[in-house]
């Protein structure tokens, strides 16, 4: 395990650099001067040729690379054009946020799956499963931000039950309890299409183990249903249905972005639409790159625990 | 079905992919399966009409898309002359949603097309090579696989600027990844075959193995997972014009729509939530079609 693990991390080393590559092009492929586009319109000629000496624009392109990459090394992601505030800690700031709402959304979506997932499975084909499973389907077709809308709709503006909005800062000031009642429509808008995902793993896993000979041999020796499903079916669907769930949650970092906008919470995708309105380039590149290796770790996570559990993952090292 | 040589006759009069997957009088009995679904093909009518409402919005829409009323403003669904109501200036909603489709759907299609094609075609120069063209391929993969597809395709489009081809663009460079991950491994178990090995030693041309016997046997894996996220994109696509990304106001687009309605949800909650209305059926109706193609051409999942 401590070897499968080691190797995995250092297969980490490429794919991260990749990751920086990528922003680098991004960089690059912003229409007209880099420096022009990275300090703002308002910028002075100066300044420009300041940041062109800096990123050494006038040099050969993996020099340039060489001298940036030197820089994201070094934490520095650049500054603001709209916030004049140093990228990295704006980035780290709307991370946290960001943070707080995908892990309510993921544990929302992960306890919802599974109890779907486990009564569509265990009344196959009955009335039970065919609503469950409409559920499920229902929560991935509807798009995020259409839900988190017709919630404010209904909750918020009909019933006053839930605010629509307004979270300033979730990480310093207000109660745990103000930030729940703040967290709650927007977690439900961004957690109903991984619930449906979690769901539809979780069935097809229960199934799959239903299916096999040592479920009837438990049965034949007069074991209850519960004892079944609960001691001998769910550990062994649970590997796959673990890694699903990690996915998802993976996914949520990215796909809380709409929700945020929706509901103003002040995280990285809200924060990725402000910049997009104010052409602030230095945030959305840092917004990727700081996101990226988070993935990348979280993935890497997600891979360890599924070999953990599961040995024979172990043995075949992805090629 | 094909012989090791080369194609056949009847494999070169089929389109390419499909002729490995189901000879024509299989295609037919796999039709027929799938109308047993009644839902399924509930679902796959409904859609049909959906989409050739909007290839035919010069006949179908009712009035300029574009014909701004100003004493008409947000009316609600229902009112005289305007079936779903009008927007904040005062255009019909109707008109707008039917002209709209055209560019969601597109934007939600083209990208799974565009994908379909060069991670697939990634994918199998991966499969059938192997050595260090795989190694490169795949490597590359996995970069992209670094970022959450929702960020990098935003990132993209943003540093493409406005433009639905660039969302286009945007979306498919998130798709060819996981494209090209399922076809190499499709690829990988369908070269491990008996008769790829025979034309090999026949002295067949890598091309034509490719083209003729592999493309036709891998084509199934990479098509269905083709199929099965054009709903999902459709989704994404109109999420990004949500947030400012893609087609420019005033053409109407569903996300774009729903996004320049979110200020009037106070007002008029019903007109601003329609929008959302033809993104979330689209995305449903292909769900409900996927999972019974799934169940038809893999009957033991059923």
């Amino acid at each position: 395990m401590l070897s499968y693990a080691a190797r995995r991390v250092v297969l980490l080393v490429p794919v991260l650099l990749g990751a920086t590559v990528v922003v680098f092009v991004l960089i690059h492929l912003i229409p007209g001067d880099p420096a022009g586009a990275l300090l703002g319109p308002t910028s002075s000629d100066a300044a420009r040729a300041a940041l062109r000496a800096n990123l050494g624009l006038d040099q050969p392109l993996p020099v340039q690379y060489g001298k940036w990459l030197w820089q994201v090394v070094h934490l520095d992601l650049g500054t603001s054009i709209a916030r004049r505030q140093p990228v990295a800690s704006i980035v780290w700031e709307a991370f946290q946020h960001t943070l707080v709402l995908a892990a309510m959304a993921a544990v929302l979506a992960n306890v919802v799956g599974l109890f779907l997932g486990i009564i569509a499975a265990t009344r196959q084909f009955g009335i039970a499963d065919r609503s469950a499973m409409g559920v499920a389907a229902l929560g991935t077709a509807v798009p995020s931000y259409w839900l988190g809308l017709i919630l404010v709709v209904l909750l918020a503006l009909k019933v006053q039950l839930f605010p629509t909005g307004g979270m300033t800062s979730a990480i310093d000031g207000g109660s745990p309890g103000d930030i729940l009642w703040h967290l709650v429509l927007p977690a439900v808008a961004a957690g109903a299409a991984p619930a449906g995902i979690v769901a539809r793993t979780v069935r097809a896993s229960v199934l799959e183990v239903l299916r096999l000979d040592f479920v009837q041999a438990l049965r034949a020796r007069g074991l209850s249903e519960s004892t079944i499903l609960f001691h001998h079916i769910l550990p062994n669907a649970l590997p796959a249905i673990l890694t699903v769930m990690g996915l998802q949650a993976g996914y949520l970092l990215g796909g809380v972005a709409f929700v945020e906008v929706v509901f103003s919470w002040p995280g990285i995708g809200n924060l990725l639409f402000l910049s997009i309105g104010q052409r602030d380039y230095p945030v959305i590149l840092g917004v990727m790159l700081f996101v990226s290796f988070v993935f990348v770790l979280l993935n890497l996570a997600v891979d360890l625990m599924h070999a953990a559990l599961d040995p024979r993952v172990r043995t075949s090292v992805t090629g | 079905m094909i012989s090791a040589a080369g194609p056949t006759a009847a494999e070169l009069r089929g389109p390419a992919g499909e002729a490995g997957l189901a000879a024509p009088g299989t295609l037919r009995a796999l039709w027929t399966r799938f109308q047993h679904d009644r839902l399924a093909t509930a679902a796959l009518a409904l859609l049909g009409l959906i989409v050739l409402i909007c290839i035919a919005a010069p006949l179908t829409s009712p009035h300029d898309p574009l014909a701004t009323e100003a004493v008409n403003r947000l009316a609600p669904p229902g009112s005289p002359g305007h079936l779903l109501g009008t927007d904040g200036e005062g255009r019909d909603m109707l008109s707008r949603l039917i002209w709209g489709g055209r560019t969601s759907l597109v934007t939600g299609v083209a990208p799974v097309l565009i994908g379909l094609l060069v991670g697939g075609l990634l994918g199998l120069v991966a499969g059938y090579y192997g050595g260090l063209t795989r190694t490169v391929i795949l490597r590359a993969v996995d970069v992209l696989f670094a970022f959450p597809a929702v960020l990098l395709a935003i990132g993209i489009a943003v540093t493409l600027g406005p433009g639905t081809s660039h969302v286009i663009i945007a979306l498919a460079v998130v798709l060819v990844p996981s494209v090209a991950r399922v076809t190499e491994s499709a690829t990988i178990s369908a070269c491990s075959q008996e008769y790829i090995e025979a034309a090999k030693a026949s002295g067949v041309h890598d091309a034509s193995i490719v083209l003729y016997q592999l493309v036709s046997n891998v084509a199934s894996a990479p098509l269905a997972y083709c199929f099965s996220i054009i709903g999902p994109v459709i989704v994404f696509a109109a999420g990004l014009n949500f947030l400012g990304l893609g087609i420019q106001p005033p053409d109407p687009e569903w996300g774009s729509m729903l996004y320049g309605l979110q200020s009037s949800l106070l007002v008029a909650p019903l007109t601003s939530i329609v929008p959302g209305i033809p993104i979330a059926l689209a995305a449903l109706l292909l769900d409900v079609i996927g999972n019974a193609v799934r169940d038809v051409l893999d009957p033991r999942l059923a």
